[in-house]
Order: structure tokens, then C-alpha cells, then sequence
């Protein structure tokens, strides 16, 4: 199972072109450390939260949803809120290590995690 | 004529004929006697292709000329640009400011030197003049002042309100306002900016190219703003 906050566990390759699901992002609350998480919604779509403060969050301009795939045991936006994009600073193509995790990353949204309205619709 | 011409190139004096070489010695004569006839052989070939292919060579070599500059001139444009990019990045750069937010400290269309390698070993400190991505709009960069670091109390009401709401600011996070508290979108608007946006701090400013009476240009350096 992929682990919520990947810092320490697995180096991964980070392409540095946008944009698609997985992302690595320097962390809001420390600005030293890069996290990765899955983008779970983009600026403008209705995100229900898992242990926010607001229980539904429209994601502002200019933002992104990022969750880890570990609901509960994850430092995310249900922590700290959406982060702004000038944060975002790669995206997460494939595990390189272990050998036995190589396999590169699906960008994959859970089903119960889609957002509830997109601001075109 | 072959003669005297191989005679000149090998430093041996001679006289017309093969026969009357007036060489240092008669070994050093018939160790040159293979090559003088291969040098004969070479330019009697060679003479006699002169008129007709001599263009093929003579092109080929411009080609070959040619595509050696294009080569060595994208390699250094490929060096100084990398040199370029790591400068921005890592050490500074010209900016030039727009907008009415940090009168009168920086003006409309300010040219400043900004240094990155504050942000990179985290020395921002109150009161510096930073410039931040904007929150809002990662692709265009807004200039203000810092105003408080993680952990500070900020007032976080206008100028203009009677009752005064103070909050702290939060782990990662500094407060920014502009100079020109009037007219400005700052943190008041969208809260604390996270310290990873900051991309690099104002530390010099050159000030707008003055022309004076008599028509010459002075231009000053003011530090410390």
C-alpha cells in the first residue's frame, strides 16, 4: 500500500512537467520539507472534507485539494487546507525504489473521493 | 622544378639536376630519395585534377567550416544560458515593479535588484521587502513588506475600522502588507502567504534615469529600502 507521506520511504522520479494527479509540493506548515499527495480537486470544484473545519470547501482560485491515499493517517489538505499552486513543484511519475515497488504511478482518483460540482457545470 | 621545389621543403640546397644534390651526405640522400619520389607522384596527381575537382574539396570544407560555428555557437548559447538560468534562480535579478501598493517606497515602473539566497537559507526577516508568488495567480509575482513571521500577532482589521482583530500568524506562514496601506491587496485580503512562495528579497533599488538641464543622465544607487 503507498504511504500517505512518501518524504523518507521511497524515492520517487519527479517529472517537473505539469500536470496531472500525483504531486510533490513544498509543505505549507514547513516550508524545508517537500510532501506528496494525490490532487484530489482543482480550483473551483466542491470538495467534502474528511476532518476540516468546514465540512465543504469550494477550492479558491489559483489552489488545489491534495490528499494521501491513507485517509486518517495523512498530513493533507484536510490539515492545513487547500495549497496555493506556486507550491506545487513536481509531479510523481514512478517509484524507483525498492526494486521489488518499481511501478510507475497511475494517476487515479477513488471514487469517493470526485469532487461534488465543477464550476462549469 | 620538382626538384628544386622538394629541395626547399626539406632544406637540402641543390642544384638543377637530380644528379648534383649538394646534400650534407650521401645517406641523408637516399633516405629522402622514397619520399621526394612520393612527393613527385602526389603533386603530378594532384596537378592533374587541379582544373577539374578542385571545387569538391574546397566546398566540403566550407560546409565543414561552417557547421563547426553553428555547432560551437549553440553550445556556448547552451552554457551561457544555463549560467543565466542558475543566476536567476539561485543569486538575483533585475525586477521591474508596477503598481501603486508600496508608495512611496517603491514607485510605478521601479527597477530593483532583488537576491534569492535570503529565501534559500531562510533569513527573511520583519521588515524586509519581499517578492512572492501570488497566491491567487501563480503565474504573476507581487512585491510587499513583511510584516510578521510564524508565530507573530498581526492586526489583521483595515486602517479604517473601528474595532481592531488580531490573529497569529501561522507555522510556515508570514504576514505581508504593502507601504501604501490604502491601496493595497495584501494578507489583509487573502491572509498569510506561505514561506515557500517568497522568491527572493528587494535589496537595492536604482532609482528612475533623471535628465537633467543640460541633458545628461544621472542615475543613483540608494540601498537599504
Amino acid at each position: 500500500r503507498k504511504a500517505s507521506t512518501s518524504i523518507t520511504s521511497e524515492p520517487v522520479l519527479v517529472a517537473h512537467w505539469l500536470l496531472k494527479k500525483t504531486h510533490s509540493a513544498q509543505s505549507p506548515r514547513n516550508p524545508e520539507q517537500k510532501i506528496i499527495k494525490r490532487v484530489i480537486a482543482l480550483e473551483g470544484d466542491i470538495i467534502k472534507t474528511i476532518g476540516y473545519k468546514k465540512k465543504y470547501v469550494k477550492v479558491p482560485h489559483g489552489h488545489i485539494w491534495v490528499e494521501g491515499d491513507h485517509h486518517g493517517h495523512s498530513f493533507d489538505s484536510n490539515a492545513f487546507g487547500p495549497v496555493s499552486l506556486g507550491l506545487l513543484h513536481a509531479r510523481a511519475t514512478h517509484i524507483l525504489w525498492p526494486p521489488q515497488r518499481w511501478q510507475k504511478l497511475q494517476p487515479m482518483l477513488p471514487p469517493e473521493r470526485k469532487p461534488l460540482r465543477r464550476e462549469q457545470e | 622544378m620538382y626538384d628544386h621545389a622538394f629541395a626547399q621543403l626539406s632544406g637540402f640546397h641543390c642544384s638543377a639536376k637530380r644528379s648534383e644534390w649538394s646534400c650534407r651526405g650521401a645517406q641523408a640522400l637516399e633516405c629522402i630519395w622514397p619520399l621526394k619520389q612520393r612527393f613527385i607522384q602526389g603533386c603530378a596527381s594532384a596537378r592533374s585534377c587541379f582544373p577539374k575537382s578542385c571545387w569538391a574539396p574546397f566546398h566540403c570544407r566550407m560546409l565543414r567550416n561552417a557547421l563547426g560555428k553553428t555547432f560551437r555557437f549553440l553550445g556556448y548559447t547552451v552554457q551561457y544560458g544555463c549560467i543565466a538560468h542558475c543566476a536567476f534562480e539561485y543569486l538575483g535579478g533585475i525586477v521591474v515593479c508596477s503598481g501603486p501598493s508600496m508608495e512611496p517606497t517603491i514607485q510605478n515602473s521601479d527597477v530593483v535588484f532583488s537576491e534569492n539566497l535570503s529565501r534559500h537559507f531562510y533569513c527573511i526577516r520583519k521588515g524586509d521587502i519581499v517578492i512572492v508568488k501570488s497566491p491567487n495567480d501563480p503565474k504573476s509575482n507581487i512585491c510587499k513588506r513583511v510584516i510578521g513571521l510564524e508565530g507573530d500577532k498581526v492586526c489583521t482589521s483595515n486602517p479604517s475600522d473601528f474595532l481592531k482583530s488580531h490573529s497569529y500568524v501561522p507555522k510556515g506562514h508570514v504576514w505581508l502588507e504593502g507601504d501604501n496601506l490604502r491601496n493595497s491587496t495584501d494578507s489583509r485580503c487573502y491572509g498569510p502567504v506561505p514561506y515557500g512562495l517568497i522568491r527572493g528579497r528587494i535589496c537595492l533599488k536604482v532609482c528612475e534615469i533623471l535628465l537633467s538641464k543640460n541633458s545628461c543622465i544621472n542615475t543613483f544607487l540608494m540601498s537599504g529600502c
